[in-house]
């Protein structure tokens, strides 16, 4: 059971790490992109910060 | 955008199952050719093309992926591929397991921006390093063992930002040590020296910074300074040690800053600018003396390099005469002549024995004897002066006065017989035909009374 919370933890830091990472980049690139690229990015950092909240819920369910 | 002048277009693979991921590398890589693999047996697809001049693997590759990312690490490292480990997961473990697998780089996901340039810049410093037998017969001429190693080493900081102090006597190769410095940093911009000592502080000053026209008497136009002209590329600050301390702290906030005011003007300038700083007095006593900001010296100080005066180095003269001749007129020395030439001090060091050159290329004959050397010799240590006085001895008479600069060079050949004759007194006396009376004067003022280890018979 804590061997399993302990990995479910080490993947939630990965992905927050991770993924917030992209989203900073993204914000910097907005900056540049043209609005086409813009709209582009907006739908993949929406995705993203969906699979954030993902990642927090499956964390938040392990083990329950 | 087209990657900068001085980096080739490449070919890279990202290895990332993120799409945003994906973009965010595609942005940092503008120019480069791009392939991308989500997963790894796409990935390993890809290398056996082999094809490949860098490869960013990032570790997980899907949230269930058990680092999956590493097993690619060996059979990219086996294609010759720079690779380079991206990952969130960045714990000791996985850092040491991948470089014992054969990756080149490691870093943290976060600063895409910057790590990316620095693996960059890394590349090209890795790819460029077989040729660095060429640097030392083409660029910056030794064969001397120890100064190699220096320069080697130095070069492995060439991509970084990390200030370079360059310490070394006039004339032993510090601007162009600085200037190869700068080639081997894949900075897009221009090296930009500048030579402290040879400006008044008001001139410098707009130098240094630039200034708007009218901002003072003969500032008829608007003039960028060395700061901005440096920008993405390298300062090299020479002769450090003759700058006032006033100008010190300007410098330093500029540095700091990264943003300065040119003179006479109300809105900053930005400039990224590495630094490379040269002088050929001793820092130490530079800091200790008051005449180098402890702050202003923190800030050149990263890595320090000294150079050798050529006298140390004397397996340097016959390539270096070899080097200035090439492509001229070349000359045959006797085996005396080439005796006295490794004999003689050359307390001008390369610039010297370059004036030598320049004086045997103008007249004389193309078969050099030991006479028409000695002579050459003789004329370049009465122009030169530095067979005496040396650059930092001047300057140092003119800023703290002869009488001090006398007492200084007195202390100076007193502490050294001192030494060459093991501390015996009466050797020195005879050696140096000096009184007793000035003799102990010194060795007190030195810190050495009669007596004291260095100082008994």
């Amino acid at each position: 059971m804590e061997a399993t919370k302990g990995k479910a933890l080490e993947n939630l830091i990965h992905d927050l790490n991770s993924k917030c990472s992209s989203l900073k980049g993204a914000a910097v690139l907005l900056r540049e992109a043209s609005e086409q690229e813009q709209r582009d990015l907006l739908v993949l950092i929406k995705k993203q910060a969906e699979s954030l909240l993902e990642a927090i819920t499956v964390f938040e369910n392990t083990g329950s | 955008m087209a990657p900068p002048a001085n980096m080739s277009k490449l070919s890279i693979l990202v290895v990332e199952d993120e799409p945003l991921a994906q973009k965010v590398m595609a942005g940092r890589l503008p120019g480069h050719a791009i392939d991308f693999a989500s997963d790894a047996k796409t990935a390993r697809q890809m290398l056996q093309k082999g094809n490949h001049n860098l490869c960013f693997i990032d570790l997980k590759l899907g949230r269930k992926d058990d680092c999956s990312g590493l097993n690619l690490i060996p059979l990219a490292a086996s294609k010759k591929v720079y690779t380079v480990v991206m990952t969130g997961h960045d714990s000791e473990e996985h850092v040491e397991k991948a470089y014992a697998l054969g990756c080149d780089d490691f870093y943290a996901k976060g600063n895409e921006g910057d790590n990316v340039k620095a693996v960059l810049a890394r590349y090209f410093h890795k790819r460029a390093a077989p040729q660095n037998g060429k640097l030392f017969k083409e660029c910056f001429i030794t064969e001397d063992p120890e100064t190699h190693a220096g320069i080697r080493q130095a070069l492995q900081y060439a991509p970084s930002d990390l200030p370079i102090l360059i310490l070394g006597p006039s004339g032993t190769g510090k601007t162009s040590l600085a200037k190869v410095l700068h080639d081997h940093s894949n900075r897009p911009g221009k090296f930009v020296a500048i030579n402290c000592s040879a400006y008044t502080e008001d001139l410098l000053e707009a130098e240094l910074f630039g200034c708007r026209r009218g901002a003072f008497t003969g500032a008829a136009e608007n003039r960028k300074g060395v700061l901005l002209l440096a920008d993405q590329g390298t300062l090299f600050l020479d002769e450090i040690g003759s700058m006032s301390l006033n100008m010190q702290a300007k410098l330093l906030k500029a540095i700091e800053e990264k943003s300065f005011f040119p003179l006479g003007s109300e809105s900053p300038e930005t400039s990224h600018f590495r630094i490379i700083s040269a002088t050929l007095e001793d820092i130490q006593s530079l800091v200790k003396t008051g005449r180098l900001r402890f702050d202003f010296f923190q800030r050149l100080h990263g890595l320090t390099i000294r150079l050798k005066p050529l006298a140390r180095r004397r397996c340097d003269i016959f390539p270096l005469l070899s080097f200035f001749t090439r492509g001229g007129r070349r000359f045959s020395f006797s085996a005396q002549a080439k005796e006295l030439l490794l004999q003689h001090d050359w307390p001008g060091n390369i610039r010297e024995l370059k004036k030598l050159v320049d004086l045997l290329e103008a007249g004389g004959e193309g078969q050099v004897g030991a006479e028409a050397v000695q002579k050459l010799l003789n004329t370049l240590s009465i122009e030169e002066g530095e067979g005496f006085i040396t650059e930092e001895q001047y300057r140092f008479a003119r800023q703290e006065g002869l009488e001090k600069a006398v007492r200084r060079f007195l202390d100076a050949v007193i502490q050294r017989n001192l030494a060459e004759n093991k501390g015996k007194i009466r050797k020195v006396l005879a050696d140096l035909k000096v009184s007793t009376r000035l003799l102990y004067r010194s060795l007190k003022r030195g810190g050495h009374p009669p007596g004291s280890p260095n100082g008994s018979d």
